[in-house]
Formats: structure tokens, C-alpha cells, sequence
């Protein structure tokens, strides 16, 4: 019984942080159907605002040694930063480009500023410790479940509920949904492109530096790679969601994690290192099942 | 000053000319229809003044400010408003969402309840489904959220691209209608496009002729209400093979 | 008098010959009148035409961004290992081998034909299924396919060596060896776009719903581009493999990933003359960059350059081209001459695109 608790509890905080990365991405392909491959290197750059720019194995705090009332607002903001400066220097400049030609601009912006960090920080992952209490244990139903396990949970479901609500409730979020949905149309209706772009990056860059606070207590580690394989996960989930469907994309980032979570337990132990590569297997073989993604947008049109 | 003028203007689509050097002006409170075959430009020419498309040459104004160069939404914000070919609402928002959607560039917030009301009464069934998604609506009904979408952004210029299209002769009759009594009541300049000339006499107003992307005649709508008139201001002699020289 | 259609095929021979000629005097300049360190520039850079032009054949067809092309070249670059390794590295380093590749002890060239024809064989296989989804999807689709191969290469510890890499290939592969298969990479891709499918699936970027009405069967020719393509990546690995002589499966992840888009995009992605300008004019760069890397120290550090400085100068020179020059220095155009109206007036000279 608690062998299943603890199972949830893993598998809800994993996909927490999935659906919180995949929601960053579709934030974005639904307003301006653009593929940004850089939103991994969004959270990589934020984990590494945490730390002194330096060569060394042991890192020495930076922003990271503020109290977190300053921190969050902070990292969320640099978050958001990037993003809207990545906008502003490369995408906007190619609005008129067809989408695999964005994408493909995305993933070289991705690996500048990936390259950049190298430089700037070495290649050799850094141990880095914020808020290392939350890594405690506390007995819940019987399983013993990390604080910060509880505190991902709680974070997605504010996030994901903030985002619902904004985009319902807010000016800004109905232009938002009018955009993802006919741009061109929404414009005539003097619905300012570059404002409602520049807000879903700022959002998109802000989910980024949610994940990168998180993943940075959990693994305790700053490594130039970890953009890497959480984007890729990321963009599977919102491919398999439904491209620019973003409860989709929630749901699919859950759909992953837990998928992860129970490959990881019930593998044979001799197949564990291979889990990911089981992991995109099962993507694959879902999305020949249903092209079109598990849980296709209401406006259901063609997107790509 | 005329509310609209068109100045020598040409659109072209790669290499492909669409609108050549067309001018035309249009009053104040005018009703303003434009006929033509299929690829005549009508919608280029639409296009062009809600700057959703390119020009090429020559010089649009309303009002006095150049619309020629500004994005779209700087040409909604000085009160031009479109309802476009095929309606294009918003089919995932609610229909209370879509009439929204137009009203982020008014000063006049409060007049914005108002003008919801004004439209719900104008069209009954849409505040009667108000809450539902908007693609759950019929043709017809779209069309009524589509002009009143527009109506919305308090233009003071509205363009109706092809507003018969798809619908019901009846369903016309209702949307010419309501159009027009929205017209009268709020002294606005309209500026259709309507390939039914035989329509257009019926509703009354200036009726302006485009084919492969000039403006080949006009005058009355009334003295286009048949067939012989039409041909005559068309083609004087022939040619219908060269209309669909042009994409639209 | 030749008739149009004639000159049009023999047009579309032109760019091949072209391409062979410019990649054969780089051999020789840099044989004939540079060091050693020059020479293995020019094989490189070969082996990167293998990649690029291979990679070009779907991508360049297809109008598909494939991210999983490195994962082809893996396959290719291990299975010839397997292959020619001697057999007491292999039982020594990749024990779990079966025992008939344990003992194999093949000469290079068949195997390097059978390392190409496996990782085409995955390519028929991945491709069946990535290929179902359209565009954007399925470049996601590919990507996911990159990693697992990466997964697979970097944790089946007795076949692949895992992260430790496979070392001891024989370093056969020189700039002539490279060049021979740059040649033939060219001349297949050339001949496949001129051929039915090549000429079906281009008409198909253009306009997918229009090709779908017409009746192309999209699925068959992307698939079949798709199997062409990863022979020739697959060969690209075989090449890479032997000319460093060590595999790694870091070799073949998102670094090379990056570097052959790059070069695609730089080049253009629109012709095949476009792959082979991308990967000549990145490929000086790199060389510049590595070169200055090198010659620049600063107090006892050994490198002036941070690691990376590479990556990102290739990443802004990506970004400047695709916001710049959207289709690349060659703008989709081919190397060839516009007629062969100088074969009659010898008066005309043959005009080569680009400008």
C-alpha cells in the first residue's frame, strides 16, 4: 500500500515538473506556432543565475544566496527576461518564416545560449545546494515523501490553475486565446501582435524558472545539459497532448511522468538504464495511435 | 475630406499583380459596394486597407492618417473594422468572448456594456447563447457575430467581405438587414464586398466594378439590378476568359 | 538540336559533376600544397559532405527537419566496428557480442556497405512510423528517436561499451577514401531528387494538400528518402569512426546534430549545392575558429577561447542566415549551367548560380 503512495507521490511530482515545462512550450506554439527547442536552455540559464559564474566543480551561490521572498520574484523575472529578449532579438525578426525554419532558429538559439554557459561555467556539473531542507522526509499515508515532492504537487496545481484563470479572466488572456486561434483575425480586431506575443514569452520564460527552482533543490546539481532532456520531454508531451492544446499538454506531462515513474519500478532491473529509451518508444507507438494527439484541442484544426 | 481614399494603389503576390494602381474614395455614412468575378481583387483591395496585405504602390487614407504601412492592428485603432470572407470567429471562445476580443482598443469602457446590450438586442440568439463556443453556432448566426464583432470595436469605417457567402438567400435578407438598420442607427460608412450585384441593387447604395484588379466601372446600384446592364459595364464587347487572371 | 527535355537531364547531370570537381581539387590543394594537419582538414570536411548531403536527401526532399540523423550514423559507425574490430579487443571490450560477430574480422569496404544498409534498414523501420505524422510532429518524432538511440548506445555496456568508448578502429579512412564516398553521396542524392519519387516528394514541400489531391503517395516517397538518406548518414558514422578511431555515443547526439543543421541551413536547404556550400564555408569557419582557439594564449591558460566559442559563433552565423537569407547562401539554386546553349555557341560562357 504505501509502495503505491509513495509511487503517486513520485510519479504527481515528476509529472508536475513535466507539465509545467510542456505548458511553457505550448504557451507558445498555440500563439505564434513556433517550436522553441531554447525553452530547455531557458531553465539550464535560470539554475545557472543561481551560481557565480565560474569554472570550479564547487559552485558558490549567487542570486541563489537570496532569501527565497526575493529569490522566486527574481528567478522568475530572469526567466521571463530571457525569454522576451529571445523573442525580441531572434524571433521577431522572422515572423514572416515558415514554422520548420522558426524551429530550426529556436534549436541554434538553444544551443548558443547553452554554449554560453559552457563558457562561462565549464562543461563539469556543479553540486549546488538551495534549500536543501526540503529534501526531508515526512511520513504521509504511510510513505515517506519528500517535502519538496509536496510542495511540486502543490506549485504545479497553483501554476496550472493561475494560468486557467488568467487566460480566462484576463484581457490579456483572451487576446492571448483569440491569437493562438486566428492571429491574422484578432489583429484586424487591433489586438496588438507584438503585446500578446511578448506576454506569452514572458509567461513561457516565467513556467521556465518555476522548473529550473525546482529541479535545482531536487538533483542539487547545475549541469549545462539539463535543458536537454527535459525539453525533450516536454515537447513529447505537448506533441502527444495535442499541439497547442494546453490542458492537453498537462495532462500529457503528468501522462509521462507517470509512465516514467512506473517504468522505473517495474522494469526488470537489467532493463532500468534503458527506461527512457522505453519511455520515447511507448511516445512513439501512442502517437501512431493517434496522430493528432491524446487529447486534441476544441478547435480541432489543423495546425501543422 | 472623404472618409476613405485610394490612392494609385497596387498590390502584387510575389509576381503575380492583384490590384493595379486602383483609386477610389468613399464619403462619409456611404454605402459602398463592390462587385466582380472571382480573382477581380475585391479582397486585396479589402485586404490592402486593413493592412493584412502587402501594397506594392500608391497611398491609402481615412481620416486625414495614412493607413498604408501600419500593421493591422494600428489600422483597427483608428477605427477601421473588417468582418471577413468566411466570418472567422473565434470557434474555441465563447460567444461573449469573441464580441470581447475587439474592444482591448477603446477608450470608451463604459460605452462597451452598452454596446454588447445594443447587439444583443440587434441579435437576440447570440445573447441567448452567449455563454456556448461560438463554432457551435450555425452559418447565419456566425455571420451576425462576425458583423457584430466588428461593431464592437466602435468603427467608424466597416468593411464586409462577401457577407452572402455560404448562406441561405433568407439568411441574406436577415444579415442585409440588420446591416443596414445598424448603419442608419449608427451612421457608419460600409464598404461591401458583394459578388450578387443583382443584391446590391436590391439594397440600394454606390456600387463600384473591379475585374482583374482595376476598377473597370460604377455608379447607382439600382442601375445594376439586371443582367444586360451589368454585361454591358463589364465587357462592352467580351472577354470573361481574363477574369481569373488574378488571385484574390 | 537537342530537344528541351534532353537538355533538362543533362542539366540535372551538370550539378553532381560540378559538385565532384570543386570537392576534388580541395583534395588536391590541400594534398598537393598543404601539411598533414591539412589533409585531415580536407577528410573531415569530407566526411561531413557524406553526412550533410545524406542528411539532405530527406530533409532537402521532404521539407522535414529530421533531429535523428545522428542516430543513423551511430548505428553505422558501431556495426562497423563490430565488424572489423580484431577479436580480442571485442572479447575484451564488448563481451556480450554474439559469437558470430565476436569472431567476424571483415575487410572495411563490405563493412562499411553492411554498416550502411543496417542503418538504412533502421531508417525503414523508424521511418514507417515517425513518417505517419506530419511535419512538425514528426520532427519531434525524430528527436525522440535520437534519444533513444542515445540511450540504447550509452547503457548496453557489453555491446556498445556504453560511455566508455570503443576504441582501436583502424584509421583507414584519408581525404581520398572520404572523397570517394563525398562523390558518390553526391551523385546518389543528385540522382535521387531528379528521379520519380525525388521529383514527386519536392512537388510535395511545395504544397502538401495539392500533392495529396493529385494523387502522390507522400508516405511512400518520404519513407524511401528516408532509407536512401540514413544509408548515406550511415556511412558518414563508418567514415567518422575510422578516421578517429574511437566511438563514443556522445559522438553522435545533439553536437553533430547541430553542426550538420547548421550546415544545411547555411548552405540552403533548398539544393544539394546548397548542403555542399553549407558544409565547405562551416566548415573554414570551424577550422578558423579552432586555429585562433589554439594560437591565442593568454598567461598559462592553454586555450584563449572558452570551449563553446565554437558552437555559438555557428549558432549566431544559423540565426543571421535563416533572419537574412531564409534560403541559404545558395537560395535553393543548383551549381549548374542555365542551358547548355554553350555546347552549341562556344561564344557563351556557362553562368553558375549562386551570385
Amino acid at each position: 500500500m504505501s509502495d503505491i503512495t509513495q509511487l503517486f507521490f513520485d510519479a504527481a511530482a515528476l509529472g508536475g515538473i513535466y507539465a509545467m515545462a510542456a505548458l511553457g512550450i505550448a504557451l507558445i506554439f498555440g500563439v505564434m506556432n513556433l517550436v522553441n527547442f531554447a525553452h530547455g536552455e531557458y531553465i539550464a540559464f535560470c539554475v545557472f543565475a543561481l551560481i557565480l559564474p565560474s569554472t570550479d566543480a564547487m559552485s558558490v551561490m549567487f542570486l541563489g544566496r537570496a532569501p527565497a521572498i526575493v529569490l522566486i520574484p527574481v528567478i522568475l523575472g530572469l526567466g521571463a527576461l530571457i525569454a522576451v529578449a529571445s523573442e525580441m532579438l531572434v524571433f521577431r525578426h522572422m515572423r514572416n518564416a515558415s514554422p520548420v525554419a522558426m524551429m530550426v532558429g529556436s534549436f541554434a538559439l538553444g544551443f548558443v545560449i547553452q554554449n554560453t554557459l559552457l563558457a562561462l561555467y565549464g562543461g563539469r556539473p556543479k553540486a549546488i545546494s538551495l534549500w536543501p531542507d526540503l529534501n526531508m522526509p515526512v511520513e504521509l499515508a504511510g510513505a515517506s515523501v519528500p517535502v519538496l515532492q509536496l510542495i511540486v504537487i502543490l506549485t504545479t496545481l497553483v501554476v496550472v490553475t493561475g494560468l486557467a484563470l488568467l487566460l480566462r479572466k484576463t484581457r490579456i488572456g483572451l487576446e492571448m486565446r483569440a491569437a493562438a486561434e486566428n492571429f491574422r483575425m484578432a489583429r484586424l480586431l487591433g489586438v496588438r501582435a507584438n503585446v500578446v506575443i511578448t506576454g506569452a514569452f514572458a509567461l513561457s520564460g516565467a513556467l521556465a524558472a518555476a522548473v529550473a527552482l525546482i529541479m535545482a533543490t531536487q538533483t542539487g546539481v547545475a549541469d549545462v545539459r539539463m535543458g536537454g532532456q527535459i525539453m525533450l520531454v516536454a515537447f513529447i508531451a505537448t506533441v502527444i497532448g495535442g499541439l497547442g492544446s494546453l490542458p492537453g499538454a498537462v495532462a500529457a506531462g503528468f501522462l509521462i511522468g507517470a509512465a516514467s515513474v512506473v517504468l522505473q519500478a517495474y522494469l526488470p532491473l537489467d532493463a532500468r538504464p534503458f527506461r527512457d529509451a522505453f519511455l520515447y518508444t511507448l511516445v512513439i507507438v501512442s502517437l501512431l495511435v493517434r496522430p493528432q494527439g491524446l487529447f486534441v484541442p476544441k478547435s480541432a484544426r489543423p495546425r501543422i | 475630406m472623404s472618409k476613405l481614399g485610394v490612392f494609385d494603389l497596387s498590390v502584387r503576390y510575389g509576381k503575380v499583380p492583384a490590384l493595379n494602381e486602383v483609386s477610389l474614395s468613399i464619403e462619409e455614412g456611404e454605402r459602398v459596394f463592390i462587385a466582380g468575378p472571382n480573382g477581380a481583387g475585391k479582397s486585396s483591395l479589402l485586404g490592402a486597407i486593413s493592412g493584412a496585405v502587402a501594397t506594392s504602390q500608391g497611398r491609402i487614407e481615412m481620416d486625414g492618417d495614412i493607413l498604408t504601412g501600419q500593421p493591422p492592428e494600428a489600422i483597427a485603432r483608428l477605427g477601421l473594422s473588417m468582418v471577413p470572407e468566411g466570418r472567422e470567429i473565434f470557434g474555441a471562445l465563447t460567444v461573449q468572448e469573441n464580441l470581447r476580443v475587439g474592444t482591448g482598443l477603446r477608450r470608451d469602457r463604459h460605452a462597451v456594456q452598452t454596446d454588447m446590450d445594443e447587439i444583443y438586442s440587434a441579435f437576440p440568439i447570440l445573447g441567448e447563447r452567449r455563454h456556448a463556443p461560438a463554432g457551435a453556432l450555425s452559418g447565419g448566426q456566425q455571420q451576425m457575430l462576425a458583423i457584430g464583432r466588428a461593431l464592437m470595436t466602435n468603427p467608424k469605417l466597416m468593411m464586409v467581405d462577401e457577407p452572402s457567402l455560404g448562406l441561405a438567400p433568407k439568411v441574406v435578407d436577415q444579415v442585409y438587414d440588420k446591416l443596414i438598420a445598424l448603419q442608419e442607427e449608427r451612421g457608419l460608412t460600409l464598404l461591401i464586398v458583394e459578388q450578387s450585384s443583382v443584391r446590391a441593387a436590391r439594397v440600394g447604395g454606390r456600387l463600384i466594378l473591379m475585374r482583374g484588379g482595376a476598377i473597370v466601372g460604377g455608379g447607382d446600384a439600382a442601375d445594376f439590378g439586371d443582367q444586360a446592364a451589368l454585361t454591358e459595364a463589364y465587357f462592352g464587347k467580351s472577354g470573361a476568359a481574363e477574369d481569373a487572371e488574378a488571385k484574390a | 538540336m537537342m530537344n528541351r527535355h534532353t537538355e533538362a537531364r543533362l542539366l540535372s547531370y551538370a550539378t553532381p559533376v560540378i559538385l565532384s570537381a570543386i570537392l576534388l581539387g580541395l583534395v588536391l590543394l590541400a594534398t598537393f600544397f598543404g601539411d598533414k594537419a591539412l589533409a585531415r582538414m580536407a577528410a573531415e570536411t569530407l566526411i561531413r559532405v557524406v553526412l550533410v548531403v545524406g542528411l539532405w536527401i530527406f530533409v532537402g526532399n521532404s521539407g522535414i527537419i529530421s533531429f535523428g540523423h545522428a542516430g543513423y550514423m551511430a548505428i553505422g559507425a558501431y556495426c562497423s566496428a563490430w565488424l572489423t574490430l580484431k577479436p580480442q579487443m571485442k572479447s575484451l571490450f564488448l563481451p556480450d557480442l554474439p559469437l558470430w560477430l565476436a569472431n567476424a574480422e571483415w575487410p572495411m569496404f563490405p563493412a562499411a556497405i553492411v554498416s550502411g544498409l543496417l542503418a538504412a534498414l533502421v531508417a525503414l523501420l523508424s521511418g514507417a512510423a515517425i513518417l505517419r505524422l506530419s511535419g512538425i510532429a514528426a520532427s519531434i518524432a525524430t528527436f525522440a528517436f535520437l534519444a533513444i538511440v542515445n540511450t540504447v548506445y550509452s547503457n548496453w555496456e557489453g555491446v556498445t561499451g556504453a560511455t566508455s568508448s570503443v576504441v582501436g578502429l583502424e584509421r583507414y579512412v584519408d581525404q581520398w577514401t572520404a572523397l570517394g564516398w563525398a562523390v558518390a553521396a553526391v551523385f546518389a542524392a543528385s540522382l535521387y531528387a531528379n528521379s520519380a519519387s525525388g521529383l514527386a516528394l519536392r512537388a510535395t514541400r511545395e504544397d502538401e494538400v495539392a500533392a495529396r489531391a493529385s494523387g502522390i503517395h507522400i508516405y511512400r516517397h518520404r519513407l524511401l528518402s528516408l532509407v536512401v538518406s540514413g544509408f548515406f548518414t550511415g556511412i558518414a558514422g563508418v567514415l567518422l569512426g575510422h578516421s578517429i578511431g574511437v566511438l563514443n555515443p556522445d559522438n553522435f547526439y545533439l553536437g553533430i546534430t547541430f553542426i550538420s543543421l547548421a550546415m544545411l541551413v547555411v548552405g540552403g536547404i533548398g539544393s544539394l549545392s546548397g548542403a555542399v556550400t553549407g558544409v565547405l564555408v562551416l566548415s573554414i569557419l570551424i577550422e578558423l575558429l579552432v586555429r585562433g582557439e589554439q594560437g591565442v594564449s593568454v598567461g598559462a591558460a592553454e586555450f584563449a577561447l572558452p570551449s563553446g566559442t565554437q558552437e555559438i559563433v555557428i549558432g549566431l552565423v544559423m540565426i543571421a542566415v535563416l533572419i537574412l537569407r531564409p534560403g541559404g547562401l545558395t537560395a535553393g539554386r543548383e551549381f549548374a549551367p542555365r542551358s547548355l546553349a554553350f555546347l552549341r555557341n562556344p561564344k557563351t560562357k556557362p553562368k553558375t548560380a549562386p551570385n
